[in-house]
C-alpha cells in the first residue's frame, strides 16, 4: 500500500495535520487525531449529488441516500443501525447538489466493525424492490414534509428562477413524477456509475491514535472499489438569472424577500474567503451593516441573513430577510442603500478585522467535534483540495478592504440578483 | 446484544463560589484554544406570572442590549469585534447566558456575565425594538404545522400552568410587557438559584475576572432540587385545520421532573422508542409502513412535569393509517415491557447519546449547567448510566404504566385527515376519560 508521507505542514491550535492515505485504486483516506475527542467519526464522501444526476433521474442521488440504508448483499434491512447503535454509535447522511455523504459516529474500539458495515452498506447497497418501493414512500412524504414549509417552497422556488438551466435550481428531493418513475435497475446504474475510486473519499477523525487506519483500509471494500476507465464529464457552468419576481403563497405570516447572487466557485478557495468576510461584514452581528440598518435602527424586519453557499459550479450567497408585508419596499431600497455606501466608501480596516475575527473563530470552533472535523478534511479530500488546517484561517488575511470592493463587492450588486418576493396569499 | 463501550466519567471540576453565592465549576479540556461558558439561572418563561407570560424571554433578550458601562452597540462591538458570541436565552426553566470566546478574549469578556445579571439598563427604546421582534417571531412561527400541534398539545396538557406556553409568549401579555416588569423581573434573577459552568481553557486569574474587585457581589445560590408538581393528566383531542399535504399527529403526556428517579426509565424509554435508525417508532412508522419521513420522541428534562411526546407527520389521504399505528405503538408500550435485548439496546443509545453530547466544550458546558440548575449533582449524567444497567425491563413497564396511561392526541392538517384521526382516536381505549381502560 502506497503511502504518502506526512503532510509537512503546522496545524491550527493544538491539532495535527491531516494525513493522507492513496489506495492503490485510487481512493484517498484523510484521518486526523484529536487527543480530546472521545469518539471518531468515519465520514464517507462522494460526488454523486443532485448535480450529477441525467434527465429522468430527478431525486434519484437523494434516494439512493436513503436506500443504502436498507442494508447490502451481507446486511438486512436495519442490521447496519441496530449494529451501530449496539455498540454505542449513531449514523446519518446527507445528499447536497455537489456531494453526498454518510457518517458514522462510534468509540474508538467499535472502528474496525463501523468500518466494514459502513463500506459495505455504501458500496454494496441491496436495492431490494420491495424496500424500494417502501422507502419512495418515505421519499415522498419528505417531500410532502418540506412543501408544508412555506419558506421552504418560496426558497426553493428562488433557486429555480435563480439557476432555471442548471441543476441547482433543481429540488435535491426530486419530483414526485420522476421519483414514481425510478426503478431499483435505474437507481443501481447511477450507483455504479457514481460510486467509484477518484470520486469517493473516506475521513477518520477522533480518538484515532490507536488506531491502525492503514491496515484496517488495506483490506477493506473501499480498497476493492474498481475504477472506471472514462473520467467524470464537466458539470455545466452555472450563469445565475437576475430578475425581480413575486409569489403569493397561503399560510405565510411574515413576509419574505430573497435573493440570489453568484459568487465564485469552490475551487477558488481565497475567494471563497474573502466572500465569507464580505458576507459576515454584511450581515453577521447586529453590528453588521445589513443587521444594524434594518433590523436595529430602522426596525424594518424581524430578520436578516445572507448566507454563502459553497459550491462547485458557482457558489450563491442567499438573502432572506423576514418582513411585515407593507415593509419589503423600502427594506429592497435599504438593502441597496446600504450596498451603495460601501461601494462609495469602502468600510474602515476595523469593520474588516471584526469579519476577520468572526469567520476564523467560526471555523476555529468548527474544530472540536470529530463530526465536523471529519465532515471538513472528507469534502477537501473529495475534491482534491485538502489543506493544512492553519490555511483558511491564512487566505483571510490576504484580503485586504480595497480587494474586497473591487474584486467581489460588484458581485453582489442589486441589478445581478434574483430576487424573490414572497408575500402571504 | 449491545456491546457498547463503558464511557469514562467526566473528570471532577475545579469549584469555587462567587462572593454572592453563585457556584462555578470550571472543566478544563485540551483541543482548540476556546472557552465556553454557561450561566443558569432558574426562572424561566415558568416563572411568568399571569398576565405577563413572555417576559423572561423579553428580559434575556435585553440583558445584551445595555448593561453596566456598556451600550447595546457597544457590548455588540466589544463580542463581535472579538470575533466571539455572547448570548442570553429563556427557556421554561431557566435564563441562560451563554459565552463562546477564544481563550484570549476570555479575560475582556467573562466580566460581562455578573454586569449583565446586575445591571442591565433595560433601555425603553431596545424594550420596544425586543418585543417588537418577539411579537413577529410569534406570529411567523403559526406557519409551521409542527408549531401549531404542539403549541395546542402544550396548552392542552399545561393549561395556565408554568409549562402551557411558549417561551416567547403570549402575543396579547407580551404586547403589555414594558420597563416596570422587567425591572421586578431583573431584581430577582439568581434568587432561585443559579449555576457557572465553564469548560475548555479558561485565562489565568479566573475569580477576579468573574468578580471584579470594585463590583458588588450578585446576590444567588446553588439551585436546590424541586419537588415537582404531579400532572394532572387527561386525555383529550386537540384538532387545528390547516390546508396542508400533511397531517401532523403528537400524541403525548405530562410526567415528572428529571430529578424524579423514574426519569431515568423514561429517558430509557425515549431512547428505545425515538433515539437513532433502529428505533422501535423509526423502524415500525418509517421502515414498515413508510408512514413518515421523521417521527420520534420529544422528552426534554425539566425541572417540573415533563412532556413525552410522540410526534410524526403523514400524508394526509392516511391519515387513518398513521394515527391507528401510532395508538398501537403507545399502547404496546403500556401491554409489554421491552425484551432484554431491546432494554439493552436502549442503554447502549442512552450510552452512545451522552459520549455524542461530550464533543465540544459547549455541549459539555450546556449539559452540566442544566443539571446543577436542577440542584443535581455534577456526577448526575454518570451515576445515571451507571443506574441503567441496573433497570430492568419490568421496571421500565412499571414506569410506562405509571406515567404514560393518559395520553392527548393533537393533529394539526386538513379536515378530512382530522376526521379521519379523529374517528380512529374515538375508537382507542386510550381516548377514554379514565387511563385505566387503556391498560389491558
Amino acid at each position: 500500500m502506497p503511502l504518502l508521507p506526512r503532510l509537512p505542514l503546522q496545524a491550527a491550535d493544538s491539532f495535527e495535520d491531516p494525513r493522507l492515505l492513496r489506495l492503490a485504486n485510487g481512493v484517498e483516506v484523510v484521518s486526523l487525531c484529536q487527543e480530546q475527542a472521545p469518539l471518531v467519526c468515519l465520514d464517507f464522501w462522494c460526488q454523486a449529488g443532485s448535480a450529477g444526476e441525467c434527465p429522468g433521474e430527478e431525486g434519484v442521488a437523494h434516494f439512493l441516500e436513503h436506500m443504502v440504508f436498507k442494508g447490502s448483499e451481507r446486511l438486512e434491512a436495519g442490521e447496519f443501525d441496530r449494529r451501530i447503535e449496539s455498540l454505542g454509535g449513531s449514523s446519518n447522511a446527507a445528499t447536497g447538489f455537489d456531494d453526498v455523504h454518510y457518517h458514522v459516529l462510534v468509540p474508538a474500539q467499535a472502528v474496525p466493525e463501523a468500518l466494514e458495515l459502513l463500506l459495505d452498506l455504501v458500496l454494496k447497497p441491496r436495492l431490494d424492490p420491495a424496500d424500494f418501493r417502501m422507502e419512495r414512500q418515505v421519499v415522498l412524504e419528505e417531500l410532502a414534509q418540506s412543501e408544508d414549509q412555506p419558506e421552504e417552497v418560496a426558497f426553493q422556488r428562488l433557486l429555480a428562477l435563480a439557476c432555471p438551466q442548471h441543476p441547482y435550481g433543481r429540488p435535491i428531493l426530486g419530483t414526485r413524477a420522476a421519483l414514481k418513475a425510478q426503478t431499483p435497475d435505474g437507481m443501481a446504474y447511477f450507483h455504479s456509475g457514481a460510486y467509484r475510486p477518484r470520486r469517493c473519499s473516506l475521513a477518520v477523525a477522533g480518538a484515532t491514535d490507536q488506531l491502525p487506519i492503514d491496515s484496517l483500509l488495506a483490506n477493506s471494500a473501499l480498497a476493492g472499489l474498481e475504477p472506471l476507465d472514462s473520467a467524470r464529464p464537466a458539470g455545466p457552468a452555472l450563469e445565475l438569472s437576475p430578475g425581480v419576481h413575486e409569489l403569493k403563497l397561503p399560510r405565510l405570516e411574515a413576509a419574505r424577500l430573497l435573493m440570489a447572487w453568484q459568487l465564485p466557485a469552490a475551487d477558488d478557495q481565497e475567494a471563497v474567503a474573502g466572500a465569507d468576510l464580505l458576507t459576515s461584514l454584511l450581515a453577521e452581528g447586529r453590528r453588521s451593516r445589513l443587521v444594524q440598518r434594518l433590523r436595529e435602527e430602522l426596525r424594518l424586519v424581524e430578520s436578516i441573513d445572507l448566507d454563502l453557499n459553497v459550491l462547485e459550479a458557482g457558489s450563491l450567497a442567499l438573502l432572506e430577510a423576514v418582513c411585515a408585508p407593507e415593509q419589503v419596499a423600502a427594506v429592497e431600497e435599504q438593502i441597496a442603500v446600504v450596498w451603495q455606501e460601501i461601494c462609495c466608501s469602502p468600510p474602515p480596516e476595523s469593520e474588516l478585522e471584526r469579519a476577520r475575527r468572526l469567520v476564523a473563530n467560526g471555523y476555529r470552533f468548527g474544530l472540536e467535534s470529530a463530526s465536523s472535523v471529519a465532515g471538513l478534511i472528507g469534502h477537501q479530500c473529495l475534491w482534491g483540495r485538502l489543506q493544512p488546517l492553519r490555511q483558511p484561517l491564512e487566505l483571510l488575511q490576504r484580503w485586504s478592504v480595497e480587494r474586497l470592493s473591487s474584486e467581489l463587492l460588484p458581485l453582489l450588486a442589486p441589478e445581478r440578483a434574483c430576487r424573490l418576493l414572497a408575500l402571504p396569499a | 446484544m449491545s456491546r457498547s463501550t463503558p464511557l469514562p466519567p467526566l473528570p471532577q471540576p475545579e469549584r469555587f463560589e462567587l462572593p454572592g453565592g453563585c457556584p462555578v465549576s470550571v472543566l478544563h479540556r485540551q483541543g482548540p484554544a476556546i472557552l465556553s461558558a454557561r450561566l443558569w439561572i432558574r426562572g424561566g418563561s415558568a416563572a411568568d406570572p399571569p398576565g405577563q407570560r413572555g417576559r423572561a424571554q423579553l428580559l434575556a433578550g435585553l440583558l445584551s442590549r445595555g448593561c453596566g458601562e456598556l451600550s447595546g452597540d457597544q457590548l455588540a462591538d466589544l463580542v463581535e469585534g472579538l470575533g466571539d458570541e455572547l448570548r442570553c436565552e429563556a427557556s421554561e426553566d431557566a435564563l441562560v447566558i451563554s459565552l463562546k470566546c477564544a481563550s484570549d478574549d476570555a479575560p475582556a469578556l467573562l466580566p460581562l456575565l455578573g454586569v449583565m445579571v446586575q445591571r442591565p439598563w433595560l433601555d425603553p427604546d431596545q424594550i420596544s425594538l425586543e418585543r417588537q421582534l418577539n411579537l413577529q417571531t410569534l406570529g411567523r412561527l403559526r406557519e409551521d404545522p409542527f408549531q401549531q400541534a404542539h403549541d395546542q398539545l402544550r396548552s392542552h396538557l399545561f393549561g395556565q400552568g408554568p409549562y402551557g406556553h411558549d417561551p416567547l409568549g403570549v402575543e396579547a401579555e407580551l404586547a403589555g410587557l414594558d420597563r416596570p416588569q422587567l425591572l421586578d423581573a431583573a431584581a430577582v434573577l439568581g434568587g432561585q438559584g443559579a449555576a457557572l459552568v465553564l469548560v475548555g481553557r479558561p485565562p489565568a486569574g479566573l475569580e477576579a475576572l468573574l468578580q471584579p474587585p470594585d463590583s458588588p457581589a450578585w446576590s444567588s445560590r446553588s439551585a436546590s432540587l424541586l419537588n415537582g408538581q404531579g400532572a394532572q393528566n387527561e386525555p383529550g383531542l386537540l384538532l387545528e385545520e390547516q390546508d396542508t399535504e400533511q397531517l401532523v399527529l403528537m400524541l403525548g403526556t405530562a410526567t415528572v421532573p428529571l430529578a424524579d428517579p423514574r426519569s431515568l426509565a423514561l429517558r430509557l424509554l425515549q431512547c428505545h422508542l425515538g433515539v437513532g435508525m433502529s428505533s422501535r417508532l423509526f423502524v415500525a412508522l418509517r421502515e414498515d409502513h413508510g408512514l413518515a419521513y421523521d417521527v420520534g420522541v420529544h422528552a426534554p428534562a425539566r425541572c417540573g412535569a415533563a412532556p413525552f411526546v410522540f410526534h410524526l407527520s403523514s400524508s394526509a389521504e392516511r391519515a387513518a393509517e398513521a394515527t391507528t399505528e401510532l395508538l398501537a405503538e403507545w399502547q404496546r408500550l403500556l401491554d409489554q415491557p421491552l425484551s432484554a435485548e431491546e432494554l439493552a439496546l436502549a442503554i447502549a443509545k442512552f450510552r452512545g447519546a451522552s459520549a455524542a453530547g461530550r464533543q465540544t466544550c459547549g455541549q459539555i458546558a450546556d449539559r452540566q449547567a442544566m443539571v446543577l440548575g436542577h440542584g443535581l449533582g455534577w456526577s448526575y449524567a454518570d451515576e445515571a448510566l451507571e443506574r441503567a444497567g441496573s433497570l430492568d425491563p419490568d421496571s421500565l413497564h412499571v414506569v410506562a404504566r405509571q406515567l404514560l396511561s393518559r395520553p392527548s392526541l393533537s393533529l394539526c392538517g386538513p379536515s378530512e385527515a382530522l376526521r379521519a384521526a379523529g374517528t380512529v382516536w374515538g375508537a382507542h381505549p386510550l381516548s377514554r376519560p379514565s387511563g385505566v381502560q387503556a391498560l389491558s
